[in-house]
């Protein structure tokens, strides 16, 4: 048997202790009249050696504090939950549909908040021009045409300038509550600098307002955070789902705008 | 099962210095490090009652840090971040720095791991730093045996380069076989 006869991973598992009985007695045969080999073998030996050595500072390093203490905590909770009860099993809370804002949603109402608007009958938004005190939704002085129309098209994320007016409407948001209805989340910047954060859904040939508040704007547009944890609230109240695709948003929207009105 | 939860609690706590090398050598950052060994332990703990008697502990618990690991790299590769190599080095240089001057190539062999290629860094920590045997270590990533011996292989190739691990004899013979 000539050196070439063994492979670089063939000599690695030898030097691991890998290989059977039969080709590693092989292999010392070989090593002895062969220093290349014994070189070869030499390599895997030494470089695991020298892995070990060069990564063993960090395993004595000490550990953060807090590290242990939040492992050791971590461990004494779901060992007395155990004990408490050994029959009983824990499975992990499965995220609920609406859950997609629930970081924010048990959050105080901020004091920043200037006004509720929305009752719980809501507001009705109708299409066309009819006038703003036949039942029309006016949002901060916005006539409900206007808003019907972007509320059809501004996909999520996008924003546009109000036809006739100097406010910017911001899509954040298209959902289905728990009615399967097509529902909106929506911004209206004002250019006093208030943002109204609102839901619209649509009811038959309408949209609905059923949500509405007045927020002080902060720079840059965006309404605070406050005003979203309050909409968080609300969301969680009517079981909002969660947020459509782009793709679904899209479908739902062209749906709306074809579709018949009843 | 509550002695599932017991069991697995108090051998997490006394694996942790390892648990979190391994996690600092994978990630780079001492501080991603231990919150993957956090995440890692929460999930060990949930789910003890499936680490199976028997065989061995290490091993699971690398496999469910790693797979948090790549869970968390594919995240932040859909959110644009880019790995922090800066970061990386002066991980190895940490070491370098802490140990005597004598002990310079070390500090190099620490260098080179850090730099190795990841598939072939995660490897060689299993099985030469953490001494599980090729089977294991396959289990822990998810790849056959094969692909374990081929990236071990190239793995060890590449840090004696790098550090320049040179074995007594022939050299010259020795890089000709690294070559292939």
């Amino acid at each position: 048997m000539t050196k070439a006869d063994f492979s670089d991973e063939m000599l690695m598992r030898f030097a691991d202790g890998e290989l059977d009985a039969d080709i590693s007695a092989e292999i010392e045969r070989a090593m002895e009249v062969d220093e290349e080999l014994v070189s070869r073998v030499a390599l895997f030996i030494e470089t695991r050696q020298a892995a070990q050595t060069a990564m063993k500072p960090l395993l004595d390093e000490p550990l953060p504090p807090e590290l242990s203490a939040a492992v050791e905590r971590m461990v004494a909770e779901r060992t007395s939950e155990q004990d408490g009860s050994s029959a009983r099993v824990l499975p992990f809370r499965r995220p609920a549909a609406n859950d997609w804002r629930r970081n924010r949603w048990l959050a105080p109402i901020a004091a920043s908040l200037a006004v509720v608007v929305a009752g719980i009958g809501g507001y009705w938004l109708r299409g066309g021009a009819e006038p703003a005190l036949d039942g029309g939704l006016h949002i901060a002085g916005i006539s409900g045409s206007v808003l019907d129309d972007a509320l059809a098209a501004v996909v999520t994320g996008e924003e546009r300038q109000l036809p006739g007016s100097n406010q910017r409407f911001r899509a954040i948001a298209t959902f289905r509550d728990n009615a399967q209805t097509l529902c909106r989340e929506f911004e209206v910047d004002s250019a006093d600098r208030s943002t109204v954060v609102s839901v619209a859904c649509r009811t038959g040939a309408a949209w609905r307002v059923t949500f509405a508040v007045v927020a002080p704007g902060a720079d840059g547009g965006y309404a605070p955070a406050s005003s979203a944890e309050t909409l968080d609230a609300y969301l969680a109240a009517i079981d909002a789902g969660p947020p459509l695709e782009a793709a679904e948003e899209a479908e739902a929207l062209t749906q709306l705008r074809q579709g018949p009105s009843r | 099962m509550s002695s599932a939860v017991k069991d697995v609690g108090e051998r997490l706590i006394a694996f942790l210095p390892n648990l979190r090398r391994f996690a600092i050598s994978l990630c780079g950052s001492r501080d991603i490090a231990d919150d993957l060994v956090q995440a890692a332990c929460e999930r060990a703990l949930a789910g003890a009652e499936r680490f199976e008697a028997g065989t061995r502990f290490d091993a699971w618990m690398f496999r469910i840090l790693r797979n948090l690991w790549i869970d968390h790299v594919r995240r932040q590769k859909t959110a644009g971040v880019q790995d922090d190599i800066s970061e990386r080095q002066d991980i190895a240089g940490a070491h370098g720095e802490r140990e005597a001057e004598a002990r310079l190539t070390l500090k190099t062999v620490a260098q080179a791991i850090a730099d190795l290629p990841n598939e072939q860094r995660e490897v060689l920590l299993l099985v030469c730093v953490e001494e599980l045997s090729y089977r294991e270590a396959a289990d822990v990533l998810g790849i056959p045996i094969g692909t374990i011996m081929s990236r071990l292989a190239r793995a060890r190739k590449n840090l004696a380069e790098a550090a320049g691990i040179t074995t007594t004899t022939a050299r010259s013979q020795m890089m000709k076989g690294a070559d292939e």
